[in-house]
């Protein structure tokens, strides 16, 4: 039987059997609603609404709510997977950067006791983005809804030494937006889901700092209708949102920009690695697709104050157009394809005998 | 049970067919309690770099961990309890107890996984003996 891959991030859940040159089949949204039972109330504000509330399963790329997530993994597994209870198979979850250790073996619970599994693997996102463009070594920045993880990897280990995480990511992009957006368009509300949608349609990152400069004050405003119909003018605005991760102090926070943070996390790791991790830079997650931050990030590379430059890893061709998107997903798809006919994962029996604790044994 | 028998038939065990390639109990002063005929001839400051890992994680990342002249990248671990490292496809396992270290080198096709159940398995078992 073919194994599971899922890949659940802050914004979106990427799952589906394991097939390594191929989008994800399901990728669904991990925000969920959950509809109160009668006599119940919500928020605790007493008033007896019962409106469904919305339940943010994924926070910052780590499970906050367990029933939450039992709930979506349960849909996808046996809805749109089609596993069937009492024969359920092999799968392998993709994590952030520093998961702290009871919530990975707080995972491996419930997927052998809540869903029986037959065999489980968990395996960091930067290892498996580096999978999917074919390589065991260089640097994954990945910047996700939640958070960036910045790691140097080696031979398929990551130096969580030299690795950095950020706490902001897409979400705090789509806030920064949504405050421009309401300074220029002073009477119109605008829904955060919609700023969202805003945001990956128009979004685009100026080709360097001067290029940013000269379209705050010059700017081709652009009209947009909202689904209820008001109209508002995105200009300049559309470039922020891209400039703010070359210069974070734009989200207020006194931290360097992106392609400084690689140089001096890279500096932590010993030096004879330094060519290889730099000449093979990949940028993944959902916010680095953004129109032109591939570009902009090649250039502020081109100048940065390392010896030597950092490049990016071009995708092999037979890979979907997307990959920046679901590398994480691919690569633990590859992984999946040699991890469990070796047997390196965690079986039913070893877990049994062993504890949760197996899993820090056994997979990194 | 003399230290020699404890790696002869518990660190130097089958696991699904593969052993170890070498495995020793050191004390931490870096003295030989036991060891595999194959384990490789350390130096006594490579054994206190290793020690001094542990007090101080971290301190072995930069320029990685040496057992015998071997360098080995230092690789996600348990900060204070276990050291690993890797070399290519193989690696090494270093687990402290209270006052030894519980070491296991292992080669393909031996995965890191299973090195490093026996190292610890053996090395959770002295800690609980109080050794």
């Amino acid at each position: 039987m073919e194994a599971v891959v899922v890949d659940y991030g802050s914004k979106l859940l990427k799952a589906g059997i394991a097939s390594p040159d191929q989008d994800p089949p399901y990728i669904i949204p991990t925000k969920m609603k959950r509809v109160l039972e009668e006599g119940e109330e919500a928020g605790g504000d007493g008033t007896g609404n019962d409106e469904e509330v919305m339940v943010d399963t994924v926070v910052r790329g780590f499970v906050s709510d367990w029933d939450a997530m039992e709930d979506l993994l349960h849909h996808v597994l046996y809805t749109n997977i089609g596993w069937e209870i009492g024969d359920e198979g092999q799968i392998l979850f993709t994590e952030p950067l520093f998961t702290p250790k009871y919530l990975r073996e707080q995972l491996v619970q419930l997927m052998f006791e809540t869903f029986n599994v037959s065999g489980f693997y968990a395996s960091e996102q930067a290892v498996l983005s580096l999978y999917a463009v074919g390589r065991i070594s260089g640097c994954t920045i990945d910047i996700g809804h939640g958070k960036i993880d910045v790691a140097p990897v080696c031979e398929g280990a990551v130096h969580h030494m030299a690795s950095k995480r950020f706490e902001t990511g897409g979400v705090d992009l789509t806030n920064l937006l949504a405050q421009e957006l309401q300074k220029s368009n002073p009477s119109v509300n605008i829904d955060i889901s919609d700023v969202e949608k805003i945001k990956e349609l128009y979004a685009k990152c100026a080709s360097d700092q001067i290029e940013f400069e000269k379209m705050q004050n010059s700017y081709l405003p652009e009209q947009h209708t909202l689904p209820d119909g008001q109209v508002i003018t995105i200009g300049k605005e559309r470039y922020i949102v891209g400039e703010a991760l070359f210069q974070p102090q734009i989200l207020g926070l006194e931290e360097y920009g992106i392609v400084e943070q690689l140089v001096s996390s890279v500096s932590n790791v010993a030096s004879e690695y330094h060519r290889q991790l730099l000449e093979n830079t990949m940028l993944c997650g959902g916010t680095a697709a953004m129109t032109g931050f591939e570009k902009r990030f090649q250039s502020e590379a081109n100048v940065s104050a390392s010896a030597i430059r950092p490049a990016l890893v071009k995708p092999p061709e037979y890979m979907p157009e997307n990959l920046a998107r679901n590398s994480a997903w691919m690569g633990g798809a590859i992984l999946a394809k040699v991890v469990f006919p070796q047997n390196q994962h965690v079986t039913k029996g070893e877990y049994d005998e062993t504890g949760p604790a197996i899993v820090h044994k056994k997979c990194f | 049970m003399s230290w020699q028998t404890y790696v002869d038939e518990h660190l130097m065990c089958d696991i699904d067919g593969q052993h170890l390639t070498a495995a020793a109990i050191l004390g931490q002063d870096g003295s030989v309690w036991a060891q595999s005929a194959a384990f490789p001839q350390f130096k006594p400051d490579e054994i206190a770099a290793i020690v001094k890992d542990f007090d101080e994680p971290g301190s072995l990342a930069p320029t990685g961990l040496f057992l015998g002249g071997t360098k080995y990248m230092v690789i996600q671990g348990e900060p204070g309890a276990v050291i690993r490292g890797k070399k290519g496809a193989g690696g090494v396992c270093v687990k402290k107890t209270n006052q030894a270290l519980v070491l296991g080198v292992y080669e393909e096709p031996m995965t890191p996984g299973q090195c490093n159940m026996v190292v610890e398995r053996l090395g959770d078992y002295l800690y609980e003996q109080g050794l």
